[in-house]
């Protein structure tokens, strides 16, 4: 219990010992630091004060965000002013604001300064003031001001003035700490909403895989937040999608850029099997909505294991490097611009595609955060210092070996200046015909099933029947509704599939036999062509590099040009080769 | 497939009519690089042509190829719409010189 509290009120102000003082002080500490209502800590600051100098009413201003006004944030006694509103440079309050000084006005009927207009609307008397401002260091915070004195004269004494001077400088420094802390709250809450972003921005990239699954990735943000991203995904015929990107800019605005580019190619990624032609519908929609001046540079690729071909596309990113199991090194420059650019494209309704197989080599995809990352001596890293950590880690795994790049950047003793991503494509196993061909075959059986057959045909191996067959597929694929472009694509096709037949798997030999049969469902038109003569090595059929004019083996690269599926199933009977060929129709 | 082949001032104009495809390029392989083999530049009129596969236009890239060797020109001329598309698929309408009519590929050799 406070000693002074049953003394007299009158006579208590001047028998204050220093220990009642210190205990009012750190009483209203206490109740600025543990309530979160600020408003409240300050009425009861005001409350204390002012009974404990025995004042008829006090009140306390706060200067504005502005600094030109003053607000009554807590008033008692006397007559109800909060609210109240004085511009910093008037009235007696706005002159102690202004001077950084205490005053005593004994009789404020004559001072100049004096604010009338409350006495005047409520009858209330003022007769004298004690004003102290509340500051902390140089910053003005306010003041704190009390009316009449409890006593006969009404007066206030030098010794009322010093106490509320010192209750002033604490309230002001327990003020600024409340604020302090609130604004330290209202950090921690943007910089908890920031880890969401990231952590929402952390989900949109797969999961990493065991080290024998051909894709691994790894995305270190410079920032909280990053701007680049990688991912991969597989197709339910066994191929896997993947890209990676980077946008421009940091921060914010790009990480919802990089969501919206990622989840784009994840949906479309999934019915769209051509990577130019998925990136280019990806660059419409960005260009569309996208933010001036805000683009995307990104490669994204399908690979079939089966096989071993990797077909991708570069729309303005850096370039992709293929390293050939003798360490041969490939680079795939973007021969587009980025996305979210223009719209018009030279190639019309797709981004150029590039393919390759990629046997028993390795296919690394980056951001320029890696080969401008910082080395331990200062410079940065490059495609070559690149090259040679990858080189010098070919025995290890993929994740083994982006890990070794990272590691590199991150030990410069520097912050990392930009988002870092690394993705790689590898088989080191090499293609996987067998296994692969018997689950894809369960997926497309399901699915033929639900396909209605349209019409049969079996002829023997000889090329004067080709033409027969055109027109036999031209009148199937108009019976189905299908456009004249469709149709015209799905001749060239069956027709480029007839001709290796009969001249490879065949050798030319006029007595083979060939089944061709062709169904549709509501949004494909499938062929499925089979023969009887020994099986294929898939690994071995590789389109022709179109680089190269040597005339002949042209026919594979048309048929997975026109076609939106190419696969190979293992026919029923268990011997030759059994060829699906899917189109859109709708 | 028909062929017809007849000499101008430039050089030969060599016209097909129906399908060039695995049966019948064999026959168009030939009788392109005869042309090309007397030493004169070849107009290659396609008007005619219903369907051309990759075999019809490897004959044409061989033609092309010897044409360019022997110093002369093979360029091709009234490309249909599914004659162009094969070309466009194999990135060769880039590399040949397509001209709209045999006059003005007549101009183009010459």
């Amino acid at each position: 219990m406070t000693p002074n509290m049953t003394l007299d009120p009158a006579t208590k102000a001047h028998d204050v010992s220093a220990f009642d003082h210190l205990e009012l002080l750190s009483e209203m500490g206490r109740d600025f630091t543990s309530s979160q209502d600020m408003a409240a800590s300050l009425v009861k600051a005001v409350t204390h004060i002012t009974e404990y100098v025995q004042a008829d009413g006090g009140a306390l201003f706060l200067l504005d965000e502005s600094g030109e006004n003053l607000i009554c944030e807590a008033c008692v006694g006397a007559t109800e002013i909060t609210g109240l509103t004085v511009p910093s440079d008037q009235g007696i309050v706005g002159r102690s604001v202004q001077n950084h000084s205490a005053e005593i006005i004994r009789d404020v009927q004559n001072d100049q300064n004096f604010y009338n207009k409350v006495d005047q609307e409520t009858g209330f008397t003022t007769r004298s003031i004690i004003c102290a401002p509340l500051r902390v260091k140089d910053e003005r915070i306010g003041a704190l001001e009390l009316i009449n004195k409890r006593s006969e004269d009404g007066l206030f004494s030098d010794e009322d003035l010093r106490l509320l001077e010192a209750m002033s400088a604490s309230a002001g420094l327990a003020i600024h700490n409340a604020r302090q802390a609130e604004a330290l709250v209202e950090q921690e809450v943007l910089a908890r909403e920031l880890e969401l972003a990231a952590e929402i921005q952390r989900s949109l990239l797969p999961d990493a895989r065991d080290d024998d699954f051909p894709v691994h990735g790894v995305n270190i943000p410079a920032r909280t937040v990053s701007g680049d991203f990688y991912d991969y995904f597989e197709l339910e015929d066994g191929r896997i999608c993947f890209n990676l990107g980077d946008v421009s800019g940091k921060g914010m605005n790009a990480a919802l850029l990089m969501a919206k580019t990622a989840s784009l190619f994840r949906c479309l990624g999934k019915t769209i099997h051509q990577p130019g032609r998925l990136m280019a519908l990806i660059n419409d929609e960005i260009c569309e909505t996208s933010t001036r001046g805000m683009f995307v540079t990104m490669i994204g690729g399908i690979f079939d294991p089966r096989s071993g071909i990797v077909r991708i596309a570069n729309a303005g990113h850096e370039p992709a490097l293929f390293f050939d199991h003798d360490g041969a090194c490939t680079p795939f420059e973007a021969e587009a611009p980025p996305l979210g650019i223009t719209t018009f494209l030279a190639d019309g309704d797709r981004y150029p595609e590039n393919e390759f197989n990629i046997g028993k080599g390795s296919f690394y995809i980056f951001t320029d955060g890696v080969t401008e990352g910082y080395l331990e001596d200062g410079s940065e890293l490059q495609v070559e210092g690149l090259t040679k950590i990858l080189m010098d880690g070919r025995d290890k795994s993929a994740a083994a070996r982006l890990n070794d790049v990272v590691d590199v950047i991150q030990s410069s003793g520097k912050p990392i200046r930009d988002d870092t991503t690394l993705l790689c494509l590898e088989q080191k196993s090499g293609p996987l015909v067998t296994e692969s061909v018997e689950i894809t075959q369960k997926i497309t059986v399901a699915n033929v099933d639900q396909a209605i057959e349209i019409i049969s045909l079996e002829i023997p191996s000889q090329p004067d029947r080709l033409k027969l067959v055109r027109n036999f597929v031209t009148q199937a694929a108009g019976f189905c509704d299908c456009s004249d472009d469709v149709t015209q694509d799905v001749v060239i096709a069956v027709d480029e599939a007839l001709q290796n037949i009969i001249r490879h798997a065949y050798g030319n030999r006029p007595d083979g036999e060939i089944k061709l049969k062709l169904c549709r469902t509501n949004v494909n038109f499938i062929v499925l062509i089979q023969d009887f003569a020994d099986t294929i090595d898939v690994t071995k059929i590789k389109p022709r590099d179109l680089n190269d004019l040597r005339p002949g083996g042209l026919g594979t690269h048309f048929i997975r040009e026109v076609m939106d599926e190419v696969s190979f199933l293992t026919p029923p009977e268990g011997r030759g080769n059994l060829l699906k060929l899917v189109k859109r129709i709708a | 497939m028909k062929h017809e082949v007849r000499e101008e001032v430039g050089g030969f104009v060599v016209a097909f009519e129906g399908d060039v495809d695995l049966q019948t390029s064999p026959d168009a392989r030939k009788v392109l690089l005869e042309c090309v083999g007397r030493g004169k530049s070849v107009v290659v009129d396609l008007s005619g042509i219903g369907y051309i596969d990759s075999s019809g236009v490897a004959s044409l890239v061989e033609s092309f190829q010897t044409a360019r060797k022997g110093g002369q020109n093979l360029v091709l001329a009234s490309v249909s719409d599914g004659a162009l598309r094969v070309l466009k698929l194999a990135r060769l309408n880039k590399v040949f010189t397509i001209c709209d009519s045999v006059e003005d590929g007549l101009a183009a050799i010459g």
